[in-house]
């Protein structure tokens, strides 16, 4: 019940016994004379001749007869004179001597207090606070404020003083720290509400307005890097400032001072700076720069939004420009390359300088989300990328560097939206991987694919799977062949079949060439022997798909093994029995279609150091009435030579739309699939919530097109799984 | 004659004559606090440094008994009192050196339901029946009958009382040991009455807390009195006008801080308990079956202005309706409220449930009822402290232990009629009796030696 509490009312006295005993009149005053003198004695340093036993009982009986106030009084008076005559000594102390005799003063001050309060500590304990009195202690530093600091002599001087000191230290000058912490801790012993108002407010103001003035001196003539060096800087000394002199609640007021007029009031001008703001930071891979300019912004409010936003638009434009580029679309290997480079460096960037913040990392992966799909052929590059790694890029890498690279496609393969695009390519780049036998590293297959599986599940992966076991059961299956059957076949050509099953596999059907009578004669004996091993199946043979190694032997009888496609292997058969063949004629003994035999011909004769044949007239193309010649001159240093087909390697622009109307194709039953399962357990749904639901189910493998989930819905309702509510033409309904 | 390294750390004090001998150490113990603290401090010690190595020697111009005995508490921490010293000496003498709390210390122990001891019966001098009685956090207490509240410290002398215009005071709370809260009754045609704080010690009014109902200062009639832990002050109030209701004032600044008006069918201006639940940050209002016809039970949320949880025994079957719950205390858990009847049986109630009857415990049937039918009896009342479930029943107390509250101990004291109080606080428990207004105070002995 002291200082704050409610007003009180005290307007009846304790009344005196009128029976008490008379004590010498006298007796009060004599007794409060030795205590006075005693008080004095103490703060002339002179206590050694004072008994202090004498003295509380001195003041013990002042109190017991009911002298109690007269002994609060004296007390209170005696020390406000000798508070008068300190205020006066410390007044006339010169310059830099104030703070020392002020210092001195108060030590003396409170030690002598404290004798005081010993003396008087029956007083503080019995009167004090029956009478609702300030106990002797708080009584003496209030007066100590009321007469010391609070003099008008004392108190702009005490300040300014302060203030004159740290900005003498501001500008790099050694002051006494001790002195100061002296003190600010006599102020804070005052009271917090001493130290806050006539220190700590004045503190803040100044160092408001020195912030703001060197904040606008700095950025005028600095860089932003080192800006927010000097900006670190300040920071540091305010927070050693407060850690050497000042009150450990001062902390969080003066550093919110200098982030708010060092960093907050010039953010945006300090992260468009040019030639030296954020963009040019993360240009440049400052990571030292960055991780100030996030720690000192991290402070501020909206401070991490500011760089999180102009990185995230950074992010987005270079993205754009990566991924729109013509130019760089050219090598789809490069292409991702380039991603990956690029998500590279920014991760590094989060993870070095923006201590792995989670938002960063997010508005990352957002940038990354949002430029990649804005490329729709993004799916089919990555996939080409992986075929590239997966055919020769990852030769001699170790298994852990294997891992690495997978993971980093997979991780640009979450940002795609089109994951059944992807699955799409990828299980055409697999299958050509697979038939031609240029997988590195069955392992690494199997490691793409069981990532695929995590990231979306058994079913996106089934086909895939389904292909390498294919692939392992036609090597059984041709070992058996051999085994059972190689008496009958003696020394014919060498069959390798792959049986692939229909659906998991992209194959096309295409009707077979005629194949040269030798290979037709163990072609006829696989397929009798698969057919009898398993009944009820049908073969059909992918000429279009096989390869073959052929041994021939040219003019100057020198031999060469050429590997060529089935459809070469063909073609150069006829050449057997003659030399020379029109277009017309291989057309018509081969049954190549027209676009394959074209492109077979032209690698068999157009290109240089591989022309095992000879064409007239001599051109780049090959038009119907060129003839054919077996070329009796080939040379070649290689005894292998390895004739390959004119390949597309990206997709052209017919072919690209093609797989575009697959996809579209193949994503109606999808669709169609969720729908149903959405209105099965929804019974009745409005025609936006069923666009919302479908969407989000098949967020995983693609963005819907509400326009074809709307034709969808339409052909369910023409097929009656649903049907329109009779009242209410926004819903459906499910018909069971 | 001492070697120099044997008087190190000695201290010879004669007192009134006698000289005792110890050590430094043993009166450091006193604490710098004290007048022997302060004594032997530096400080007042500065000349005899030169001469260190003797003994030092102080006067102290007091009784030698009483410090005999003060100078062993500080040894032994024990309080042993020769029977020729008088309670008020010992006291006075303890003052004196600063020593008065260890005294207090020494006298009673932490407060233990099952081994308490009737430590002294006070004999009242009320004209009327006792209201109330409060235990002070310092071990005092105070009794309010008629328009008076008798305040005794925790040496059970009484101090001057408090008088709030004399008006018949309703209810009393210690807000802290030294301030006391009072809810005296408005009288017809006098301003008087409402809610005061008074100093303890003195007695001095010191603050009055007012209701104000359209910017104009109401008088009105306080039932029960609570604080919670932040210096809200809380009483239900019946008002001339509309103030029916739960007034609430910041003790800080003396204001009314709010007020709860009381919504159809909840009894809130006419409670005759109100309790703070720390846990739930709500005030538990319990009006009860004397003062009106259905018991009503209710948590007040202040922060959103309703009632958290409520229960009334308005409707409950007629075969059950001679139980009437008299007396209700939320228990410390905060999760169940314990209720008494008049059979002294005793039930709960779930606050985790809204709409719950009473689970009414039959095994648990107090003492067995001596009753002395020319004796006035009052009605039962219960307190909680500690995991203990305590409930006064004519003219004994008995304590509840354990989480099925099984009967530990009984408390039975003064022969002076039943109890129609009592309240634990400060480490003791003081029961009022209703007859004589003696009320009886229990406390814990210190632990046994070994």
């Amino acid at each position: 019940m002291s200082g704050g509490g409610p007003p009180r009312k005290r307007n009846f006295k304790i009344e005196e016994f009128k029976n008490r005993v008379e004590l010498n009149p006298k007796y009060a005053e004599r007794t409060w004379k030795v205590l006075e003198h005693a008080i004095h004695e103490i703060y002339n340093h002179n206590a050694s001749g004072l008994s202090f036993e004498e003295l509380y009982r001195s003041a013990y009986n002042m109190v017991l007869h009911k002298y109690g106030e007269k002994l609060y009084g004296g007390l209170e008076s005696t020390m406000t004179r000798r508070l008068k005559e300190i205020s006066r000594s410390i007044e006339v102390a010169q310059g830099g001597l104030f703070l020392e005799e002020l210092n001195t003063k108060w030590m003396d001050h409170n030690k002598a207090l404290q004798m005081i309060r010993d003396i008087l500590m029956y007083m503080d304990r019995t009167y004090v606070p029956s009478s609702s009195r300030t106990p002797v202690h708080e009584l003496g530093l209030n007066l100590w404020r009321d007469h010391i600091i609070h003099s008008p002599m004392i108190h702009s001087r005490l300040l300014d003083t302060l203030l004159d000191l740290i900005h003498k230290e501001r500008m790099g000058e050694v002051i006494n720290r001790g002195l100061m912490r002296s003190i600010t801790k006599m102020l804070m012993d005052l009271g917090p509400a001493v130290y806050q108002d006539d220190f700590e407010k004045p503190f803040l103001e100044v160092s408001a307005s020195f912030y703001s003035g060197e904040s606008q001196e700095f950025i005028q003539c600095c860089d932003c890097g080192n800006y927010l060096k000097k900006s670190e800087r300040r920071l540091n000394e305010e927070m050693d400032r407060v850690s050497h002199y000042l009150d450990a609640g001062s902390e969080a007021k003066i550093t919110s001072v200098v982030e708010k007029e060092m960093i907050a009031n010039h953010m945006h001008r300090l992260v468009h700076m040019e030639n030296s703001g954020l963009v040019n930071m993360l240009i440049d891979d400052k990571y030292d720069d960055l991780a100030r300019m996030y720690n000192l912004f991290r402070r501020v409010t909206d401070g991490l939004l500011t760089i999180r936003n102009l990185m995230t638009s950074y992010l987005r434009e270079t993205g754009k420009q990566l991924v729109t580029d013509p130019e760089k679309l050219k090598d789809p290997v490069e292409f991702v390359q380039r991603l990956l480079n690029e998500k590279d460096k920014h991760d590094k960037i989060i993870n070095v300088a923006f201590g792995n913040d989670k938002t960063f990392q997010n508005a990352l992966n957002s940038s990354f989300e949002y430029f990649i799909n804005l490329n729709n052929r993004s799916p089919e590059f990555i996939s080409l990328y992986v075929d590239d790694k997966l055919r020769k890029g990852l030769k001699g890498a170790t298994e852990e560097d294997v891992e690495v690279i997978l993971d980093k496609v997979m991780m640009l393969f979450r940002y795609l939206q089109e994951k059944d695009v992807f699955e799409k390519y990828y299980k055409q780049h697999l299958a050509k991987r697979l038939l031609s036998g240029k997988t590195v590293s069955d392992d690494a297959e199997r490691s793409m694919i069981v990532k695929l599986k995590t990231e979306c599940g058994y079913q996106f992966t089934s086909k895939l799977e389904g292909m390498f076991t294919d692939m392992k059961t036609s090597q059984d299956t041709m070992q058996d062949f051999y085994a059972k059957k190689s008496e009958e076949l003696g020394d014919g050509p060498t069959l390798d079949v792959h049986i692939l099953t229909t659906g998991s596999w992209p194959t096309q059907p295409c009707p077979p060439c005629n194949l040269p009578p030798e290979i037709l004669t163990i072609c006829d004996k696989f397929r009798s022997y698969y057919l009898g091993t398993h009944s009820g199946r049908r073969l059909t043979w992918q000429t279009n798909m096989g390869t073959a190694d052929i041994k021939a032997t040219f003019g100057k009888g020198q031999k060469h093994e050429l590997n060529v496609s089935t459809y070469q292997m063909c073609v150069l058969m006829l050449f057997n029995s003659t030399d020379g063949l029109t277009y017309k004629d291989i057309e018509q003994y081969t049954k190549i279609p027209a676009s394959d035999l074209k492109r077979c011909l032209q690698s068999l004769a157009c290109v240089k150091g591989k022309n095992v044949l000879r064409k007239e007239p001599m051109s780049k193309d090959i038009s119907e009435d060129d003839t054919f010649y077996f070329n009796d001159k080939f040379t070649s240093k290689l005894v292998k030579v390895k004739i390959g087909t004119v390949v597309a390697q990206k997709e052209s622009e017919p072919e690209k739309q093609e797989t575009r109307q697959r996809v579209e194709e193949d994503r109606k039953p999808q669709i169609e699939a969720a729908i149903v399962r959405i209105m099965k357990s929804r019974r009745v749904l409005d025609h936006n919530s069923i666009v919302a639901e479908v969407t989000k189910q098949l967020q995983a493998r693609f963005l819907p097109n509400p326009v074809v989930i709307k034709k969808r819905i339409e052909s369910l309702i023409e097929r009656e799984f649903l049907e329109r509510d009779k009242t209410d033409r926004k819903l459906y309904t499910y018909l069971a | 004659m001492c070697t120099p390294a044997a008087g190190r750390g000695r201290v010879r004090l004669n007192v009134g004559g006698r000289v005792f001998e110890t050590t430094a150490a043993t009166l450091a113990g006193a604490g710098r606090d004290s007048m022997l603290g302060a004594m032997l401090d530096a400080a007042w010690n500065q000349g005899a440094e030169g001469e260190g190595e003797g003994v030092a020697e102080y006067f102290v111009d007091r009784d030698p008994e009483c410090f005999a005995v003060l100078l062993d508490l500080l040894r032994t921490g024990g309080l042993h009192v020769p029977p020729q010293i008088t309670e008020g000496a010992l006291c006075r003498e303890a003052l004196y050196y600063g020593l008065l709390d260890r005294v207090r210390a020494a006298r009673w122990g932490e407060f233990e339901g099952d081994r308490l001891r009737l430590a002294a019966s006070v004999a009242g001098r009320a004209p009327g029946d006792g209201t109330a009685v409060r235990a002070a956090p310092d071990g005092g207490c105070c009794v309010a009958h008629g328009g008076v509240v008798r305040v005794y410290n925790w040496m059970l002398e009484e101090r001057r009382p408090v008088y709030l215009d004399h008006a018949p005071v309703n209810d009393a709370a210690y807000l802290d040991e030294a301030t006391l809260l009072v809810a005296a009754r408005e009288r017809p045609g006098r301003r008087d009455g409402g809610v005061a704080a008074f100093s303890a010690l003195t007695g001095d009014l010191h603050h009055r807390f007012r209701i104000a109902h359209d910017r104009q200062i109401r008088s009105f009639t306080p039932g029960a009195l609570a604080f919670d832990h932040r210096c809200k002050i809380f009483a239900s109030c019946k008002g001339r006008f509309n103030e029916y209701g739960i007034g609430v004032w910041d003790y800080n600044t003396g204001d009314q801080a709010d007020f709860f008006y009381e919504p159809p069918g909840c009894a809130l201006g006419d409670a005759d308990k109100l309790q703070w639940l720390d846990g739930t940050n709500t005030l538990m209002v319990t009006t009860m079956f004397p003062r009106t016809d259905n018991s009503f039970i209710s948590l007040l949320d202040f922060r959103d202005k309703n009632v958290a949880w409520s229960w009334s025994d308005v409707g409950t079957p007629a075969s059950l309706e001679d139980k009437h719950v008299l007396h209700a205390i939320a228990m410390e858990d905060g999760r169940s409220v314990c209720v008494i009847n008049q059979y002294d049986d005793l039930g709960f109630l779930d606050l985790r449930n809204n709409a719950v009857g009473v689970r009414w415990r039959s095994r648990s049937k107090l003492t067995t009822r001596k009753k002395t039918h020319n004796e006035e009896t009052c009605y039962p009342k219960l307190a909680a402290h500690d995991g203990q479930l305590f409930a006064s029943t004519n003219d004994t107390i008995s304590v509840f232990s354990g989480p099925d509250h099984i009967l530990t101990s009984t408390l039975r004291g003064s022969d002076a009629g039943a109890i129609c109080d009592f309240s634990i606080g400060g480490d003791r428990l003081f029961a009022l009796h209703n007859e004589e207004n003696v009320f009886d105070v229990w406390d814990t002995p210190p632990p046994p030696v070994i």
